[in-house]
């Protein structure tokens, strides 16, 4: 079968797909084979190793899958795997009659698409096909470099997920930066890809997240990483690219606190998974999806209100919670008149805002109106869950401060804060908030501002994190500024930087986020409004080609001097 | 004539039945039964017989290993018993497989004493399953004979 006819013909593959199956144990052998006719496929067996391996190298496509005993008399089953995976790249899946897992392991590690116990059955038999469909279109995606292969190009071994050379695969594995190569096959071909996009959920960057953790973010690495993840379906290729977008959006948040950035799954999935979500609605300030459940995975397409910027991913805002509650609040609230410019933001597209999902019972949009009126500084974000939006509000602020005033508590002084009633609708956007979410952690300080805990906000579609993208209108994708200075406030506070919000906000609940307040270590909040002015500004300018930044240029004018409101 | 089909396949039913109620042969068996059909009529009779051909060789070879006391080839054993498992698992020989279990135990703490006992315990296992197992063959041929269709018995 050609590659074409495999992946094409799928009405009639999986029928006629060559197996070899390959046993010592003849009875074994016997009732594999029946079972393997049973599924339509069309077999070959041997009860030796050694003979397989001819009939293999003989003609390489003649076979499309390989299945093998573990113990044989004349050849380990692994070092047959490995051959076949290294001279052949055929899909190879072990039988055994060995359940412990360290077989398992050593069949995965060994390259093995699969790993079945015998007795097998036949249900298990008759799914073997994906794993012929599945090398092939990770061959294919990568093969657009020019490697291709014929006919039974596939993909073996390397646990099916790269796609050039891939017999060279685990030599090259041993030899180079395994991402590196991944990447550059995932890169060269962005558009001709015949695979199945993964998606990554919140959830599955999490576990991603989770795993690079656990394995040391510098040393990290997309074998091991999807080893840690156990997702099925999920190719090392799959991770190697994420892997390297994960490395790419650390480096551009925050230059150098790459681990902090491990945590800020939202944030970086809105930004890798491009702005898909980005509905490029007007992002309330403060508003969002304060519901702490969009902070978790999975949160719709958020669109903020108003001011800050778009929240629209997919996967929502919860994802990426910031540690916002530990650093000190201090940093954040500290130029309350700052706050004036608020009302530029107001400007911004209060009208769009998005009251559907946002402001859940938030009279954030209101507020809004009234945070003009007054002048505030503040821009209410509640704590936590809004936050997401928060920060990705910001970023359609142009303010360069991006003083996100996220009062999260009453307390705050009001006299300090112009936007007094602000405080207190911030107050009960808070507890709404905190009621409906368990990660929300109470607003105590008033005077912090905790900007999105989470991160989450997943619709910031980021591709650079510091873009600041106001515009409500449409589109700009970059929820950057808000994000940003989240981050860097994180970077400064507390190592970590992501999604366990809970922890970080039971801290320090009030962590006032505020945007381009702080030294943001990155640079980019500034003591200032000026750098951020840069910042935002550069971004904006990048963004520009997205178009309509018109509104968030207005914005960013005004939000300079948005300092904490309290 | 109906009547003799019908009481052969009966008596088929019911003894394939006590097979599986005396904990001779498992699920994995009705397994095989069913890749039996009319291009296979002899799909089961053949792969049980390769079974007992492996079932004897093995015992041979292990037999050999656990011989001399002072000498005992415990990996060879092992992976003996193993193989064992393994085949007996496939058919739903439900018996030998769990022997094989024991067996596996004695062969890990390299006891002679146990293994030689298991090893017994198998060699009478495999016969007994042999014997019964012939039997029912005996019962399908004379029901085909017969003219009537072999029953899939279902079981539990």
């Amino acid at each position: 079968m050609t590659v074409e006819q495999d992946c094409v013909a799928l009405d009639q593959f999986p029928v006629g797909m060559r197996v070899l199956a390959v046993d010592d144990d003849q009875t074994c052998l016997r009732i594999l084979e029946s079972l393997l006719h049973r599924c339509q496929y069309h077999v070959t067996t041997t009860n030796q190793a050694q003979k397989a391996l001819e009939l293999l190298r003989e003609n390489k496509n003649k076979f499309d899958l390989v299945i093998s005993d573990v113990d044989m008399p004349d050849m380990d089953g692994f070092k047959l795997l490995e051959l076949v995976g290294l001279e052949m790249d055929l899909p190879v899946i072990m039988l055994s009659a060995h359940s412990d897992p360290k077989y398992v392991m050593k069949g995965v590690t060994h390259g093995a698409c699969d790993y079945l116990l015998k007795p097998v059955r036949i249900e298990e038999l008759k799914n073997i096909w994906q794993h012929v469909v599945r090398s092939r279109f990770d061959k294919n995606r990568g093969s657009n470099n020019g490697d291709k292969k014929d006919g039974s190009g596939n993909n073996e071994g390397v646990a099916n997920s790269d796609p050039n050379n891939g017999r060279a695969n685990r030599k090259r594995k041993d030899q180079y930066n395994e991402d590196e190569d991944e990447e550059r096959d995932d890169n060269d071909d962005p558009s001709s890809q015949k695979k199945p996009r993964v998606v990554w959920t919140v959830e599955l960057h999490k576990k991603f997240v989770a795993a690079v953790n656990q394995l040391g973010f510098e040393k990290a690495m997309p074998k091991k990483i999807l080893d840690l993840m156990n997702v099925e379906k999920l190719t090392r290729e799959n991770v190697a690219s994420h892997l390297q977008k994960f490395r790419l959006y650390l480096k551009r948040i925050s230059g150098n606190q790459q681990a902090i950035m491990a945590n800020s799954d939202l944030h970086f999935l809105q930004m890798s998974n491009g702005l898909d979500g980005f509905h490029h609605r007007p992002i309330p300030v403060g508003s969002g999806q304060f519901h702490g459940g969009a902070a978790a995975a999975g949160m719709r397409p958020f669109s903020p209100n108003g001011i800050l910027g778009r929240l629209n991913t997919p996967s929502g805002i919860g994802g990426v919670r910031n540690n916002l509650s530990s650093p000190s609040s201090g940093m954040f609230l500290q130029n309350p008149t700052d706050l004036g410019k608020f009302h530029h933001v107001s400007s911004l597209p209060l009208n769009h805002i998005d009251g559907g999902n946002i402001l859940q019972g938030l009279p954030m949009p209101l507020e809004f109106d009234q945070l003009q009126t007054n002048n505030n500084k503040s821009i209410i974000a509640g704590n936590s869950m809004a936050f997401p939006s928060f920060p990705t509000q910001q970023s359609s602020l142009p303010n360069n401060n991006n003083h996100l005033v996220l009062e999260g508590h009453p307390q705050a002084s009001p006299s300090a804060f112009p936007g007094h009633q602000i405080n207190k609708r911030l107050e009960h956007w808070s507890n709404a908030v905190s009621s409906s979410s368990s990660t929300l952690p109470p607003a105590q300080n008033s005077n912090s501002i905790i900007i999105g805990h989470q991160f989450d906000v997943s619709p910031l579609p980021h591709s650079k994190p510091d873009s600041l993208e106001w515009n409500t209108q449409n589109a700009s994708s970059s929820y950057s500024i808000p994000f940003f200075y989240y981050d860097s406030s994180q970077m400064r506070q507390s190592g970590n930087y992501g999604p366990t919000t809970d922890a970080m906000l039971s801290s320090n609940p009030k962590e006032g986020f505020i945007v381009g307040q702080q030294k943001l270590q990155s640079g980019f909040m500034g003591a200032e409004a000026g750098s951020l002015d840069d910042i935002v500004n550069s971004t904006m300018k990048q963004e520009q080609s997205q178009g309509d930044l018109s509104e968030g240029d207005l914005g960013y004018g005004g939000f300079s001097s948005l300092r904490t409101c309290l | 004539m109906n009547t003799v089909v019908a009481q052969l396949q009966r008596q088929f039913q019911d003894y394939l039945v006590s097979l599986y109620q005396q904990g001779f042969l498992d699920n994995q068996f009705t397994e095989l039964r069913k890749l039996q059909d009319e291009g296979t009529p002899d799909f089961v009779a053949e792969v049980v017989s390769l079974f007992f051909d492996d079932c004897s060789k093995l015992i041979n070879s292990m037999s050999r290993s656990l011989e001399r006391p002072e000498n005992v080839d415990f990996k060879q054993v092992d992976s003996g018993v193993h193989q064992l498992k393994g085949s007996s698992s496939s058919v739903g020989a439900r018996r030998v497989k769990n022997v094989c279990i024991s067996f596996k135990e004695c062969c890990d703490v390299q006891n002679r004493e146990g293994c030689l006992r298991c090893l017994q315990q198998v060699d009478y296992e495999y016969k007994m399953l042999k014997t019964k197992l012939q039997d029912l063959f005996n019962l399908e041929q004379q029901i085909v004979q017969a003219g009537g269709a072999i029953p899939q018995v279902n079981i539990n």
